[in-house]
């Protein structure tokens, strides 16, 4: 017998309950040969009680607190990404945020040269653009292939937010091609994002 | 004990540095434009040694250290040779004794054209050129000069090749033509390649010629002119006796 408070796991493929007496929500699903509701994802179940004006009384069962509840970029979302390495037509980089949410697992994006900055697009140079440890803001292109996402950088205010120079010290933007660094007053040459109105 | 930064450059120059060594302080020299080179950094206002050498300046205002080490840090512009490592799509892999292996672009040879590609197997001897080095970066590189022509880049065949320190091969090619060298082509004919990242190249129609000019250059690493000459004598003496 289940006790108040007790929450039960339960993995993909256990059965949750009849169609005739729950509705499927979110992680599970109805399989429609014995109408049967199954789990397809693993976490908690937790039963929401129907909103009492709808013709539908029953309730809908969902799974929570699994890791995927965390945020997964989309296509069309701005993400908030460190690039860990750079190279002569891309730099690939591991995304941290999407939007204003931190993501929980590890996803890998790839800034392709064509995709770095909207105008002279086959003239760019990876190593002007970025060094590894910098941070960037991006907007996801697509889904990418089985490796990465693709981002792109490609408009003002996206590009480099924060970055490190030679000598340990963050840079200050000066323009959206330098940044420069406070203790030396070098200038190191970035895709800088513009930051504010 | 407190190491005090030199007002005036020119104390430590032409001396062994090591690093933490303070070369110059940025306070007393005012508008004034430093260029540094390798073996240097700016630390706030002092330019502090980050490797063991001799420090060196040219008028008016070049600094750089001088040392020589088996390791090899890829720059624009170095001869270098390499070992071709494994052939991709657009590029070769070369091992050029650096941090990280070097991609060789197919198309970077004196009218180079997807129909000419060169085939070059794993382990071909090639002499390149660096373009580009940035650090983090897999350095690229290039079998033409920077005007596009061939400029004796390219496959080396045959010979006999050895590895060497870093400040042996700058000596090699240092002008006026270095002592043993000089020594050697007197007397024999050969045909050399250096590589500023610490391999040589000989080649000559005999091998015993092969074998005398790399021991020579080996062993002369630590003689002065003086002796690096009396050496060559002896060397050539036994070939003499030998053939």
């Amino acid at each position: 017998m289940k006790e108040e408070g007790e929450r039960e796991v339960v993995t993909p493929g256990e059965v949750l309950g009849k169609a005739s007496d729950v509705r499927a929500g979110r992680g599970a699903y109805l399989a429609p040969h014995n109408n049967l509701v199954y789990a397809s994802l693993t976490g908690f179940r937790r039963a929401l009680s129907p909103s009492p004006d709808s013709p539908d009384q029953r309730p809908t069962v969902e799974i929570t607190d699994h890791k995927a509840h965390g945020a997964v970029p989309e296509p069309g979302s701005i993400v908030i990404a460190r690039v860990t390495k750079v190279m002569a037509k891309m730099a690939s980089a591991d995304i941290m945020c999407v939007g204003p949410k931190s993501v929980r697992e590890k996803f890998s994006g790839i800034i392709r040269q064509q995709d770095v900055r909207a105008t002279e697009i086959d003239k760019v140079d990876m190593h002007l653009s970025f060094r590894p440890g910098d941070i960037v803001k991006a907007i996801v292109l697509s889904l990418g292939d089985a490796r990465a996402y693709y981002l792109s950088t490609a408009k003002n205010e996206l590009g480099v937010v924060s970055a490190e120079s030679t000598a340990g010290a963050t840079m200050v933007p000066i323009s959206w091609t330098e940044m420069q660094c406070p203790l030396t007053a070098q200038i190191e040459h970035r895709k800088v994002a513009k930051i504010g109105g | 004990m407190e190491n005090k930064p030199s007002g005036s450059p020119t104390s430590l120059v032409d001396q062994l540095v090591v690093p933490g060594d303070v070369v110059l302080d940025l306070n007393s020299m005012t508008n004034q434009t430093i260029k540094l080179g390798g073996g240097l950094r700016q630390d706030c206002d002092a330019i502090a040694v980050t490797k063991a050498g001799k420090l060196r300046c040219t008028k008016p205002n070049k600094y750089w250290v001088e040392s020589s080490q088996k390791r090899y840090e890829p720059h624009p512009g170095d001869s270098v040779l390499g070992i071709v490592v494994d052939s991709k799509a657009d590029n070769f892999l070369v091992d050029i004794k650096g941090p990280a292996l070097a991609y060789l672009p197919v198309l970077a040879f004196e009218g180079g054209t997807r129909r000419n590609i060169p085939k070059f197997e794993v382990g071909t001897l090639i002499y390149v050129r660096v373009v580009k080095a940035n650090p983090g970066m897999n350095p690229e590189l290039s079998c033409t000069d920077a005007s596009g022509k061939a400029a004796e880049f390219g496959q080396l065949k045959d010979g006999y090749m050895f590895e060497s320190s870093t400040g042996l091969s700058r000596t090699l090619l240092s002008s006026p033509t270095c002592p043993v060298l000089d020594a050697l082509g007197k007397k024999l004919s050969f045909e050399i390649a250096v590589g500023l990242n610490g391999r040589v190249w000989v080649n000559a129609t005999s091998p015993s010629t092969v074998i005398v000019v790399a021991n020579a250059i080996m062993n002369s690493e630590s003689l002065s002119a003086v002796q690096q000459r009396i050496m060559v004598e002896k060397l050539l003496q036994n070939l003499k006796l030998s053939t």
